[in-house]
């Protein structure tokens, strides 16, 4: 199978300390791709990294053996990867249906509408009200962002997300802070939009990982221990040791 | 913080609008040359308020020194105006502004360059100060551009019917661009650009993962409220027929920050409300009283403190609150209006006596007299050692505080 998305022995020092210690990676086109490992083991920094939000202190990142890594995230973006964040960004004081539009705009290469009008630009709004129904927001469409319940802002990230319209789709904790039903309904929602692109999944949750993940990597202190399916993860001896052993009985 | 996106009557408001710009358009039918005058000046303040907000209120960028961009608009109308006495080329007075326009876009882009580079909330403000600092240190070393010390000055060409030497003529040419730019300003925040510039204020970083680069998102309305700023600067530079530098002092860059939180800057039109009341208040009060500039900072530590939304919004909300109640709502507004101004007239009648008394005239005539001469406040002579006349001040204060505190509770929503 070809990788879509591949890091090569990315390394990211932070003064002192090393954060991700020559970390590889290979996603596969239209998998979903888990990635799991306990806190602080540079998941997020990993996610910073793919996306341009970080540059590696030296390896490299290829999307379809087109080298991404040293691209500003802008840039990285309209190369095709799309990302959400851990912590919800979105616009609180703008409603769920502008933001949506402002994450359509640039496919729609509006990044600088000058001259037109926001209700004129027909295209443009068709496209974002699509969107808004894909993450079922439709009845909160003219809500300030900043008023959705905690659920309903995380389903927004989601859709703001797919608005750029990159096929390759990485989730920051998707689920984080929520309750099981509200966690089972974003999975069962992940998979329906998610459908055909490629997905990496930053998860904390076990259930959902095992639920949704094609194949699960395990990173540990800045290093991938572990890439395979579900089964051999859970099965895995230094998985379990490293990672699984200490949280999943919590789990 | 959250925009009224649908207040119960927009229409009703759109009406009253037009109504009051008609009711100013007919102005000269009605006021003397001196109030013309000194709407005009409203008028750019206004102007420049609503190109400020364009910048800070709504794209969320804080700026510290745009007179920098008053004081370059003015200088190229100037200039401009200089070159068409001189024969060098023809345009009109009505299009003077457009001289304005371009040298702020220019500056403002320029600046935004700089600015935008890699700072973000108090950097920025910080660097566009020192801009604007920077141009004000160096203008009066460069007497060919700047004019020195004294300035440049020019006069108003005629045009067609328009000779602009009556003051109703450049009333009204201030008027129609204000007005023009407002509703451009106003379009621009509902383009999809201004949507974006937008959410720039909203959450900066968020958009590069949407797929756009942050640095022009903020350099182009830095380029554009600079744009509507120089256009300001043109108008005052064809009001009072000069330029000088002290434009780029940051008087200008203060007032215009001023006038945008007293009226509000989550109002499109509450900047521009802030700095008409700010400017007339200012002509009204300098004429009346030395210490006009104190009681400017009471109203805004006043303002601050109890309305920190702004003018605009505390009288829209009033409205709807009477619209809503009725009779009741009413009464509660005006009985909180008669208390506010019981307190102002208390503190102006106490500060005015103390003051007056404190002059070296006073002074004189009571060494000289030995008498205590008493002092006109309100057209009314007050002898200051009776006891009459501080419990007039300090009574008024006392009534209007219990006043407030008996009917204010709703007043000052917190934010």
């Amino acid at each position: 199978m070809s990788a879509v998305l591949e890091a090569r022995n990315l390394v990211k020092n932070f003064g002192e300390s090393c954060i991700i210690r020559g970390l590889s990676l290979s996603v596969h086109e239209g998998e979903k791709h888990a990635v799991i490992g306990p806190n602080g083991a540079g998941k997020s920094t990993l996610f910073n990294l793919l996306t341009g939000y970080l540059h590696p202190t030296s390896g490299e990142v290829f999307l379809r053996e087109k080298k991404i890594s040293g691209l500003p995230p802008h840039l990285v973006n309209r190369a095709g990867i799309s990302r959400s964040f851990q912590i919800t960004a979105i616009f609180p004081a703008m409603s769920v249906f502008e933001n949506v539009r402002i994450a359509v705009m640039a496919k729609h290469g509006s990044r600088f509408g000058l001259f037109r009008l926001a209700t004129r630009a027909r295209k443009i709004n068709e496209d974002a009200w699509h969107l808004v129904e894909r993450v079922r927001l439709t009845k909160v469409a003219q809500k300030p962002a900043g008023d959705l319940t905690y659920s309903e802002q995380r389903a927004l990230e989601i859709g703001m997300a797919l608005g750029p319209g990159g096929d390759v789709l990485l989730l920051d904790e998707p689920t984080a802070g929520m309750s099981r039903d509200e966690a089972a309904y974003t999975v069962e929602l992940i998979r329906e939009v998610t459908s055909g692109k490629t997905l990496i999944v930053i998860e904390h949750d076990m259930s959902v990982v095992f639920s949704l993940a094609d194949r699960i990597s395990v990173l540990v202190y800045g290093e991938i221990v572990a890439t395979d399916a579900p089964q051999a993860i859970r099965a895995n001896q230094r998985v379990q040791e490293a990672y699984l052993g200490e949280d999943h009985g919590a789990a | 913080m959250l925009a009224k996106a649908s207040r119960s009557s927009g229409k009703g408001y759109a009406i009253a609008l037009t109504a009051i710009i008609a009711l100013l358009a007919l102005g000269p039918f009605y006021l003397s040359d001196a109030w013309l005058g000194v709407l005009g000046k409203a008028y750019i303040a206004a102007l420049f308020a609503l190109s400020f907000n364009l910048l800070s209120g709504q794209a969320g960028m804080l700026s510290f020194g745009h007179s920098a961009y008053l004081g370059v608009g003015a200088f190229a109308a100037i200039h401009v105006m200089k070159a068409v006495q001189a024969g060098l080329f023809w345009l009109p007075t009505p299009f003077i502004p457009l001289s304005g326009a371009l040298a702020g876009v220019l500056a403002g882009g320029i600046a935004g360059i700089f600015a935008c580079q890699r700072s973000s909330g108090v950097y920025f403000a910080m660097v566009t100060l020192a801009i604007s600092e920077l141009i004000h240190t160096i203008a009066p070393n460069i007497q060919e551009l700047f004019g020195g010390e004294t300035g440049i000055s020019s006069y108003r060409a005629a045009f067609l019917a328009f000779n602009f030497g009556r003051e109703s003529h450049v009333y009204t040419l201030i008027l129609i661009w204000t007005v023009i730019c407002a509703i451009v300003m106003w379009l621009f925040a509902r383009t999809l650009f201004g949507r974006l510039a937008m959410a720039l204020r909203e959450n900066e970083g968020r958009l590069p993962a949407l797929g756009f680069n942050v640095y022009w998102t903020k350099v182009v309305p830095f380029a554009i409220s600079g744009m509507f700023a120089g256009i300001a600067g043109a108008l005052l530079s064809i009001a009072t027929e000069s330029a000088n530098y002290s434009l780029f002092s940051v008087d200008a860059s203060t007032a215009v920050v001023l006038h945008t939180f007293i009226g509000g800057s989550s109002l499109f039109l509450g900047p521009a409300i802030g700095a008409i009341i700010m400017t007339v208040f200012g002509y009204a009060a300098s004429d009346a009283t030395r210490s006009w500039l104190l009681y400017q900072g009471l109203i805004f530590i006043a303002l601050m403190l109890s309305a920190p939304r702004g003018i605009a919004l505390l009288a829209l909300d009033t409205i709807d609150d009477i619209a809503d109640r009725g009779a009741r709502a009413l009464l509660r507004a005006l009985l909180i209006v008669v208390a506010v101004l019981l307190i102002a007239m208390g503190i102006v009648m106490a500060f005015e006596i103390v003051t007056q008394i404190l002059t070296t005239e006073y002074q004189l005539a009571h060494t000289q007299t030995g008498r205590w001469n008493s002092i006109s406040v309100y057209r009314v002579k007050w002898d200051p050692l009776s006891p009459f006349t501080w419990l007039v001040a300090i009574g008024s204060v006392v009534v209007g505080v219990l006043a407030l505190r008996r009917y204010g509770q709703r007043t000052g929503p917190a934010p």
